[in-house]
């Protein structure tokens, strides 16, 4: 209980005395945070109740007003919190000590107040309980602070979790910007060779043509029997053929605006692109499986540029299946990122629900390095051995998928071997 | 029997490639060839030669091969004569898809092999060219 020490002025009038002890009363009560009272137990049932004079700050009641209504005190605790004092209660009548009780109730003047309340049990020589002491402590500032204090709490967990959320957006926005910024090189990357490609490579054809009229001059005048002279020649023819690929493969790279575009039918170039390829499918003792949906949508683009993507990935999975295997080709018709699911990153220029044409070709080859999967539309990236890639099969593949709106991605296929995946816009039939 | 030889004018300003050319066409015995170099001369070569097929560079400085096409084709002299284009500016895959011809005339990628040529010169000049 808070004390105050009391003093009197012998000067003082009666009246004044009276009104300063009046006053000094009001703000002991005031600062008075705690109170007393007494429960009389008969027969292991309480029957009277004494409230201290303390009663009146925590409760806004006087002892008098406590005495004249024995079930006030009842009354005054919040609804909800009226089991758990019973339940305190039916403990101490029973003889036990019961923990304090927190809980609420409400003031004279409306306002809820918070209440610890601590019962002791007072029991006669022979243990029996005839009465029980109850000290209440008024807790409502320190709940208030409590409160405030959980709520700061919510508060800065739910800040935390913005913060948490916006750093993730931060970083996925990064990573966004970090992937555009590589296109961005690549694409630069592209075009500059594609221009260098394009100043050169007309002037280089001429000297190959040169180079190949020589040797088809120079083989039937080969005598007969000088193995040197027709290895010699052989090469020769190969390496102007060699040197051309490359040619063809940069000229590709630098053809910006010569696409003629025309609604077509996908899977009518997948299967001319197979034909052409038809002599090395047969020489790789590889088997071609087909999976084309009957009923694609057409697609707007240029039909010898097409052809030229699926020929040059096919090359890629024939050339990856060296001891033979299974190509397969599948198309299939979708709402892009609904009923049709792809790794988005490769295809993030497509809005979903956008109607799609998806071209998968699947190899059963060796795979490719993880280490390798980022560069391989790098142009001039290769891992074939010397003679056999150029590195820009691929590099093609990406500037004319691009061209076209569409998208590629290329992965190892869970089951072994490459999955190259293509996806065109549909155009309404 | 012989058939008489087909008359081949071959114009490019490359000398090597259309020295080449002569050669190895005139080997087979099937054609006779004139070279031209100069594009701007070709018209004359032509009046003189009277090719039976006229084989055209297009790159060329001067008068490039379209426009010499063109004016062989506003030739009353020669405006049946089958022009046939040899091309460094482009791939065999695009004179593929656009089924060997470009703007109406059948094109020839660079480079090409002699059997291929002479295929080509087969196709255009139906089978008198054989003896």
């Amino acid at each position: 209980m808070n004390t105050e020490t009391v003093t009197t002025s012998t000067k003082q009038t009666p009246d004044q005395a009276v009104l300063e002890s009046e006053q000094r009363y009001k703000r002991l009560l005031a600062s008075v945070t705690d109170y007393v009272y007494s429960v009389t137990v008969e027969a292991g049932r309480a029957v009277s109740t004494f409230h201290g004079p303390g009663c009146e700050a925590v409760t806004g009641y006087t002892s008098n007003e406590f005495e004249r209504d024995q079930q006030l005190w009842y009354r005054m605790i919040r609804e909800e919190d009226r089991p758990a004092v019973l339940q305190q209660a039916e403990h101490i009548l029973r003889g036990e000590e019961p923990p304090p009780l927190e809980h609420r109730i409400i003031h004279k003047n409306g306002s809820e107040r918070w209440i610890r309340n601590t019962t002791v049990p007072r029991k006669d020589s022979q243990g029996r309980l005839v009465a029980y002491d109850g000290l209440v402590y008024d807790i409502t500032e320190r709940k208030q602070a409590e409160e405030r204090l959980r709520r700061a709490h919510t508060e800065l967990a739910a800040n935390e979790e913005v913060l948490k959320r916006t750093l993730e957006e931060l970083k996925a926005a990064n990573k966004e910007l970090k992937e555009t910024q590589l296109q961005l090189i690549q694409a630069a990357r592209l075009e500059s060779v594609g221009a260098l490609a394009a100043g050169v490579a007309h002037e280089v054809k001429n000297p190959l043509q040169t180079i190949l009229m020589g040797l088809d001059y120079l083989v039937p005048t080969c005598p007969a029997g000088n193995q040197d002279m027709v290895m010699v020649l052989a090469d020769m023819r190969e390496a102007v053929t060699r040197a051309n690929t490359i040619i063809r493969g940069l000229l590709q790279l630098s053809a910006q605006t010569d696409f003629e575009m025309k609604h077509e039918d996908l899977n009518a170039s997948i299967r001319r692109a197979l034909n052409l390829v038809k002599g090395q499918v047969i020489a790789s003792k590889v088997s071609i499986v087909r999976k084309l949906d009957a009923h694609l949508p057409p697609v707007k683009m240029d039909r010898g540029k097409i052809e030229q993507v699926f020929i040059n990935l096919f090359i890629n999975a024939l050339q990856a299946m060296s001891l033979g295997g299974v190509l397969t080709v599948t198309t299939r018709a979708g709402q892009f990122g609904e009923n049709l699911k792809v790794n988005d990153a490769a295809f993030r220029q497509l809005p979903q629900g956008q109607p799609v044409v998806l071209a998968e070709v699947q190899d059963t080859g060796t795979g490719i390095a993880a280490a390798h999967l980022p560069k391989v539309f790098d142009p001039f990236f290769t891992t074939k051995p010397v003679g056999e890639g150029t590195g820009l099969g691929l590099s093609v593949v990406k500037k004319i998928v691009d061209f076209h709106g569409g998208g590629v991605d290329i992965q190892n296929a869970a089951q072994g071997g490459v999955v190259v995946t293509l996806v065109f816009k549909a155009e309404p039939e | 029997m012989e058939t008489e030889k087909k008359r081949i004018l071959v114009v490019d300003d490359e000398p090597s490639i259309t020295r080449l050319l002569k050669l190895n066409l005139e080997q087979t015995n099937d054609y006779v060839v004139r070279a031209e170099n100069d594009s701007e001369k070709a018209i004359a070569a032509a009046e003189e030669f009277q090719p039976d097929l006229i084989l055209l560079d297009v790159m060329m400085p001067g008068l490039d091969g379209g426009e010499l096409a063109s004016r062989f084709q506003a030739n009353p002299k020669f405006k049946r004569v089958p022009i046939l284009f040899l091309t460094a500016a482009a791939t065999k895959s695009e004179i593929y898809a656009r089924g060997g011809k470009v703007g109406g005339l059948p094109f020839l990628a660079k480079p090409v092999e002699l059997s291929a040529v002479v295929a080509c010169l087969k196709q255009h000049l139906g089978d008198g060219s054989k003896k």
